[in-house]
């Protein structure tokens, strides 16, 4: 999968997540300012995990991964 | 295969945590003076003129006849949220008072406690409002209202419905976005039995381990209880800190784990000295599932879940490991989905009487919920800074609590600024255990 193609898989994703529509989730903005919380976090931890087969409870994560959709869709690309 | 009962146009029917809130409904009118209500409070930084809020609130609860809604049931198993067809005249519930000695804030949060303390009128009544003068420009604005008919976060925003359509005059059209009809619910039972069996699974392994309560003593022969509530509040500067410690201590955007840690560790000395020993907390967090974006969709009834945490007493000291122990089971809760095989589950005890269900309810623990509740409202519903053309200091929430456990704690923010409100049953804690946990948590909260 492209960055791109994953960004986009994240996209469709998190707009399920928050019930919005996929065109108003930004892939620029950081998480809290698309409305997520905790729970909303951890529901994309598992989102990411079915859909990309990661296991990110172990691996290297950092709070800059996930500051928007783009640099978590960069971080899976280096995973996959 | 699916299949909708239809619904008609004054008939909604109810979900199974819509059942669940009538079954606290139950539990909490037995055994203490009122049922299962709420309360949310604005406090305003200049006065508002009475019959302004009177005539408005008039004008726009007219446009909402679901409000003198009751439960019902035919020879359907789904009960119903029956309401005529257009509002009839048993009035507005507002009261006004004075406040015309002191100031202090325990003479106006007493006040406030007799608001949400006091019965609804009848079975139809489910709302009812407050408006208290100080002897200084600060008013406070109150709507009590019954967790039948919302959720925190759907009265949040029903007063901010009222307040963007406060100088429209009949002509409004905002009652269409509303969803006022439900599905009976009563199909894919296999799915639903299903979610029950691990639901159960869940309940049967946490009921194993001994849970750590304050013992409730309910006379029934005496006056019924009341709740007592404390308001903590801290400013702008102090969130910040607050919000940044909670990142920093337990993730980015982990603020609920980190409250929820915070309490327990709070509680715990107080549960050290009152409750018998025991091996954990259970701690029920309600969660939102609305499943639309726009709140407005979804705005009367309840659409919220739950998470169940467990808390080992031993545990509790060391903040770092509980956080971690917190957030691995809300990890693992979202990815069984254990909110939602709630919701599934809840569904097939819509056929039981709720007189029956609080007998169940009890089981598990031996008569005992949980240890005491919790709630984080990470968002708020009521978007404007003003109400009635006042400017809003402060918003916060009042529930009263289900007993067993009859003790809670419930976070929220508004305007960047957060509110702790501590709610127990009178009698159930003293005074100075409250002053212990309230300075145990702004230590905690604040670091210092």
């Amino acid at each position: 999968m492209t960055p791109k193609e994953i960004e986009d898989t994240l996209i469709k994703g998190i707009a399920s997540i928050l019930s919005k529509n996929e065109s108003s989730v930004a892939s620029d903005l950081p998480l809290h300012q698309l409305g997520i919380d905790s729970m909303g976090f951890v529901e994309i931890l598992v989102y990411i995990e079915k859909t990309f087969k990661l296991q990110l409870i172990e691996s290297d994560l950092t709070k800059k991964d996930f500051e928007t959709i783009h640099a978590l869709a960069s971080f899976i690309s280096k995973q996959l | 295969m699916y299949f909708t009962v239809p619904s008609s146009k004054n008939k909604r029917y109810l979900s199974g945590f819509d059942w669940v809130m009538g079954v606290i409904d139950h539990i909490l009118k037995r055994s203490t003076c009122s049922g299962n209500a709420s309360q949310i409070v604005f406090e305003l930084d200049s006065p508002v003129e009475s019959a302004d809020v009177e005539n408005s609130l008039n004008r726009f609860l007219k446009f909402f006849p679901v409000v003198q809604g009751r439960i019902s049931r035919d020879l359907n198993l789904a009960p119903y949220w029956r309401f005529p067809g257009m509002t009839h005249g048993n009035g507005l519930n507002l009261d006004v008072c004075h406040l015309d000695s002191s100031t202090a804030q325990t003479s106006e949060m007493s006040l406030m406690r007799e608001w949400v303390n006091r019965p609804f009128r009848d079975e139809q009544d489910h709302l009812s409002f407050h408006l208290m003068y100080t002897k200084g420009p600060k008013t406070y604005f109150g709507m009590t209202f019954d967790h039948r008919l919302f959720d925190a976060r759907g009265a949040e925003s029903f007063m901010h419905l009222f307040q963007e359509n406060l100088h429209d005059n009949g002509t409004i059209h905002f009652h269409r976005d509303i969803r006022m009809t439900a599905s009976a619910d009563l199909s894919e039972w296999k799915d639903k039995f299903e979610a029950g069996r691990h639901l159960n699974r869940k309940i049967i392994a946490l009921s194993k381990t001994s849970l750590k309560y304050i013992p409730v003593t309910l006379n029934h022969c005496e006056t019924k209880k009341s709740f007592q509530f404390m308001l903590i509040s801290f400013n702008e500067h102090d969130t910040e800190r607050i919000f940044a410690r909670a990142f920093e201590e337990a993730g980015y955007l982990m603020a609920m784990p980190y409250f929820l840690a915070v309490a327990a560790q709070t509680l715990h000395e107080l549960f050290e000295r009152k409750a018998l020993p025991a091996d954990s907390y259970i701690v029920p967090v309600s969660v939102d599932k609305r499943s639309s974006g726009d709140i407005r969709q979804e705005l009367f009834f309840n659409y919220a879940s739950m998470f169940l945490f467990q808390i080992h007493a031993h545990a509790v000291q060391d903040r770092r490991t509980l956080i971690r122990d917190i957030k691995k089971q809300m990890y693992e809760q979202i990815q069984s989905c254990f909110p939602e095989n709630l919701l599934k589950a809840a569904a097939l005890l819509r056929i039981a009487p709720v007189s029956f269900l609080r007998k169940i309810f009890l089981l598990p623990f031996e008569g005992k919920f949980a240890s005491f509740c919790f709630s984080h409202i990470g968002r708020c519903s009521y978007l404007s800074p003003e109400f009635m053309g006042a400017k809003i200091n402060n918003l916060f929430h009042m529930p009263r609590v289900p007993v067993p456990p009859g003790i809670g704690i419930f976070f929220n923010s508004y305007n960047g600024m957060l509110n702790v409100v501590i709610s127990w049953l009178d009698g159930l804690v003293g005074d100075d255990d409250i002053g212990t946990v309230e300075c145990n948590l702004r230590k905690m909260l604040c670091g210092k």
